[in-house]
């Protein structure tokens, strides 16, 4: 058994003022986590797989209209609606605050990907196909889904165990921000994005940058929303999912009081 | 070693001896493991991170790459290197799939069937393929031209000194080259080397054109400083945050990241940073010590009169209701004014601003603000890179302009070159076809060498291929530009062997090679490329400074700086220059508004694509599968006009429209994009490849098209570069519609609560 394990709560802050929709998370989760090629006729079927995405919003007319960018993956629901809907317990809540999804024991009903109000999960329609010199490149690390199985982001945990197991090989210490930055195991998104607009960490270690976010986010719930210190929220927080994930609101100075645009 | 029966034993013996070793340490991993781990943590084996640096980039990141039973797996940015700092761009996994590409170029290969045909039959390194290398330099060496990707550094410096000094030239190509930039940077700062803009600590930034969020010079380290000029600490505790003005023709990644976007006639940038320039000196509102007097010929603003706002408001098309209920005139009074007294400020420009027949003389206008609000050199301001710490090592790439290569294919044509030398450049993709290299070659039949890894449109005209190593197989360097304001080298080194089906061969260590055969060993007395990598490590230690002075030798220092991916030296800078005198009147003098080429109602603004770019990452389908930000179109060539023109037109998304110049007329798929301003249709690079990889050539001809081909050879900035933005065009329906393959709309928002929108993304004003 395992005893040197603190208990984590792994979560990740987003903060849409520094996000310029650049996509680079998105080509690194792809490179790290076996995510099949997404070929032309992905998209015309509606069938791309992208398990951390950028979403652009249009708002206002031209000239006065601005895009605007929101990078949308699992969220780990502390009350996730895809996991009582799993027949066969492919899906459940570990005790890390990661939202799981077990690939052998997943049959395809799909259940899961209806009752997800993000849309991040994704059902493998194809067998991934790579041609058989670029198999070379994939990450022994992650398994890569069969046909017939739904996949999602896992905050990258296969990052997070190897640094589990340096941390305890190493005889000691525990695995927290320095960690997890010197060792490479923070998840491929968030090690890629050139403006840091993605942070992760442990929402029990006080000294978490993420930490102070999910506090506040926490202690003032969506009725006592305008009392939060920062510019923390969840995405459909009426829901009442709990994400892991907190976003931090896009700042637009030329915003007027009545949601508006000036300028 | 040879294996005999003993040998077997031996090494079984001491095999078994290592797997008993192993098991000791499995053992206690094992007993670490949870009964609720998953399957992944079953996995063994040790990975080694190995830095490096990402070549494909041509702005140089430095790299780490995780290598895992010999084999790439991920590419990531370098904590330590200083330029990216730890963060890579969008294109920097390109990498692993050129590695482990299924059409890249096994070895050798000897044309057989007519120029052009692909027809070639695979013949040996020794002695065929090198033979006729070698009797080629021999015969013609004389006036042959090498057109290589930007090369600095190592490989840069073998390249330049295998040419002069065998009487030929060396040219690096670029689709949309940068000379127009580097000439306004070199009349403007005096200055040799492309600046680094200290956005993170900047308060407002002006940016005329330059996509630098996306596709411009040193995107990654500015997306960097970007993320700290919103929200970085220093933000945080001041409260202040940085504020963005894009002035763009095109709704760019940049502009959508703006606070405020000026949409502005294309090319005339210049006539706004003039008009600024006229309002800050005309107001007193320079900063503190700036010398206005010297600036103008003692003239002040009325150096600048015919710029004033009133005068060229209405001519820069900046619509009205971005005015605020005021007069334009006024508007740029406004931004003048905030411009001057929220410093430290920035004004940067490039991209399509630089590529009109005026183009230099906009660039120069932009770059002179910084004269007026005193951030040369400052915090927050624009940075200047010192040159390469080793004479040697050339710090920048010597680059072709149009109307170089319009000589070079004049040449080919006239048979004064005979010998034409090919290394990661796609000229006859790149260069619109006015330029005439293509049937230059086919006319005056030099032979041509290419030293590509894969088939594209320029490697097909080649009589002899000679694919090169892959950047994770091969020894190399940098000096990278733009670089972070002090001095750099980064260190390249191979991570993993070719694949056992692969033959490439080091182009690097062929041009030593050849140039020592053929008598050049005192320009380049190398054996190959490490031991050139090795004389500069000699170098480096003995100037003592920076990385240095931590190696106690020069093996050392190799070993070191191989560790952490180069080498540099903190204590170093860049100069601060001071303005030439009478700049900004002289400036003014020169300015004239930009000349559009061909008629037809909307201007054509080409531009970089965020993955393909000019078209070199084609065949990568992680690029190709990659929605583009903002229309968040894949593997198609999109044609983008405003909403509510296109709907006038009758035409709907996924129409196959044609846009048509003098030049020429090419098809895509036609993408409303609601922020395009109504007289511009946009085109982006990157398809319409025609050799090669399926990944890149595969597509419908109708939504696979390159817009450089339609684009005039002899409409040119001050400088000899193409004015590709500089061109008028017409849109019309083929009647076709095709789907367009996209990513919006896979994903509906769900509307609960709010609209839609709203709930998701929150904004705030403060």
């Amino acid at each position: 058994m395992v005893t040197s394990r603190i208990d984590h709560k792994w979560g990740m802050v987003v903060d849409l003022d520094r996000c310029n929709g650049c996509q680079a998370c998105v080509i690194a989760c792809q490179v790290e986590n076996n995510i099949p090629i997404n070929d032309k006729n992905a998209f015309l079927q509606n069938r791309a797989y992208e398990w951390i995405r950028v979403e652009r919003y249009w708002e206002g007319e031209y000239p006065n209209i601005k895009a605007r960018f929101i990078p949308v993956m699992c969220q780990h629901c502390q009350d996730a609606p895809c996991e009582p809907v799993c027949p066969v317990f492919a899906t459940y809540h570990n005790d890390e605050g990661l939202n799981v999804q077990i690939y052998n024991r997943c049959v395809g009903t799909r259940y899961c990907i209806n009752n997800c109000p993000y849309q991040v999960r994704f059902f493998n329609y194809w067998h991934p196909n790579w041609p058989e010199r670029m198999q070379n490149q994939l990450n022994p690390d992650v398994t890569v889904r069969t046909r017939g199985i739904t996949e999602k982001c896992t905050f990258c945990i296969q990052r997070i165990r190897r640094g589990q197991l340096q941390v305890e090989r190493r005889g000691g210490g525990e695995l927290n921000d320095a960690t997890l930055k010197s060792g490479n195991h923070m998840p491929a998104c968030v090690q890629a994005c050139p403006t840091n607009a993605l942070t992760f960490g442990d929402q029990n270690d006080v000294h978490s940058p993420v930490q102070p976010y999910f506090e506040d986010v926490n202690r003032y719930n969506i009725h006592h929303e305008k009392e939060r210190k920062t510019r923390g929220y969840r995405v459909l927080e009426e829901m009442n999912t709990r994400p892991n994930v907190i976003y931090l609101k896009k700042v637009d100075p030329n915003l007027d009081s009545s949601g508006g645009h000036h300028g | 070693m040879k294996l005999t029966r003993r040998n077997f034993l031996a090494w079984a013996g001491l095999s078994a001896i290592g797997a008993v070793a192993c098991d000791v340490i499995q053992d206690e991993e094992l007993s670490l493991q949870s009964p609720r781990s998953l399957p992944e943590d079953l996995v063994k084996g040790r990975d080694n991170w190995y830095a490096t640096l990402g070549r494909q980039a041509t702005d140089g990141e430095g790299v780490i790459v995780r290598v895992m039973e010999g084999r790439a797996k991920k590419i990531q940015g370098n904590p330590k290197y200083p330029v990216n700092q730890g963060k890579q761009s969008v294109r920097s996994e390109v990498g692993l799939q050129t590695l482990y590409h299924p059409d890249r170029l096994s070895g050798p290969m000897l044309r057989t069937g007519p120029r052009g045909s692909g027809q070639y039959r695979s013949i040996q390194w020794e002695p065929e393929a090198l033979d006729i290398l070698r009797r080629e330099l021999r015969a013609n060496s004389q006036g042959m031209v090498l057109i290589t990707e930007p090369l600095r550094g190592t490989l840069g410096m073998i390249a330049d000194r295998f040419t002069s000094s065998l009487g030929g030239r060396h040219l690096g190509f670029e689709a949309l080259d940068d000379t127009t930039y580097r000439s306004a940077i070199k009349r403007v700062f005096d200055q040799d080397r492309l600046p680094d803009f200290d956005i993170g600590n900047a308060n407002y930034v002006i940016s005329f054109g330059a996509d630098f969020l996306s596709t411009w010079k040193g995107s990654t380290r500015l997306a960097t400083a970007y993320g700290e000029f919103r929200q970085g600490n220093r933000r945080q505790t001041q409260g202040s945050r940085g504020y963005l003005v894009h002035v763009d023709p095109r709704f760019s990644l940049t502009a959508a990241n703006a606070d405020e976007w000026l949409p502005i006639r294309p090319g005339m940038e210049g006539y706004l940073a003039l008009s600024l320039a006229y309002v800050i000196i005309s107001e007193g509102m320079q900063a503190e010590g700036v010398d206005v007097d010297a600036l103008t010929n003692g003239q002040g603003a009325a150096a600048l009169a015919a710029f004033a706002p009133e005068q060229i408001a209405a001519r820069l098309g900046i619509p009205e209701q971005l005015h605020e209920g005021k007069s334009a005139a006024e508007k740029i009074r406004d931004l003048a004014n905030n411009f001057s007294h929220h410093g430290p400020a920035i004004a940067l420009g490039g991209d399509s601003a630089g590529a009109h027949t005026n183009g230099q003389f906009n660039l120069m206008a932009i770059y002179a603000l910084n004269y007026l609000v005193g951030s040369l050199g400052s915090g927050g301001g624009v940075r200047f890179n010192p040159g390469s710490p080793l004479a040697m090592l050339p710090d920048a790439a010597r680059m072709g302009s149009t109307a170089d290569w319009a000589t070079v294919a004049s040449d080919i044509r006239s048979g004064v070159t005979r010998l034409v030398l090919v290394h990661d450049a796609n000229p006859v993709h790149g260069l619109p076809d006015a330029v005439g290299f293509q049937s230059a070659v086919s006319v005056g039949d030099p032979f041509v060498v290419s030293f590509s890894s894969f088939m594209d449109e320029t490697t097909i005209m080649a009589d002899l291929i000679l694919p090169d190593r892959n950047f994770l197989e091969d020894w190399g360097d940098d000096v990278p530009e733009p670089g972070p304001g002090y001095e750099v080298i980064g260190m390249q080194q191979p991570v993993v062997n070719p694949l056992s089906d692969l033959d490439p061969r080091s182009f690097g260590d062929i041009l030593l090679s050849m140039a020592q055969e053929m008598g050049q060993e005192s320009e380049l007395p190398f054996a190959n490329v490490e031991a050139a990598l090795k004389a500069c490590v000699e170098g480096l230690y003995a100037t003592g400074r920076g990385t240095s002075g931590e190696a106690g030798s020069a093996d050392e220092l190799w070993n070191l700086m191989l560790r952490q991916g180069g080498w540099w030296d903190e204590s170093t800078s860049g100069p601060t220059p001071s303005a030439p005198n009478g700049l900004l009147s002289d400036i003014a003098a020169q300015g004239r508004e930009p000349g559009y080429a061909g008629s037809g109602d909307f201007y054509l603004l080409p531009f970089s694509h965020n993955t393909l770019l000019d078209g070199r990452h084609a065949h990568i389908p992680w690029m190709q599968g990659l929605p583009d930000p903002v229309t968040t179109v894949t593997w198609q060539t999109w044609v983008e006009l405003n909403s509510h023109t296109a709907e006038a037109m009758g035409l709907r998304e996924g129409d196959v429209v044609s846009v048509g110049t003098d030049a020429g007329s090419i098809t895509g798929v036609l993408y409303p994009n609601p922020a395009l301003p109504p007289n511009v249709v946009a085109v982006p690079l990157g398809q319409g490849r025609t050799s090669g990889s399926d990944y890149a050539t595969g597509g419908d001809p109708r939504e696979s098209s390159n817009v450089l081909d339609i684009l005039s050879a002899s409409h040119l900035t001050e400088n000899g570069t193409l004015a590709w933005a500089g061109h008028r065009a017409s849109v019309r329906a083929t009647g076709a519609s095709l789907k367009v393959a996209k990513f919006e709309g896979i994903f509906p928002a769900r509307e609960i609560g709010h609209t839609a929108g709203e709930a998701v993304i929150r904004v705030t004003n403060h």
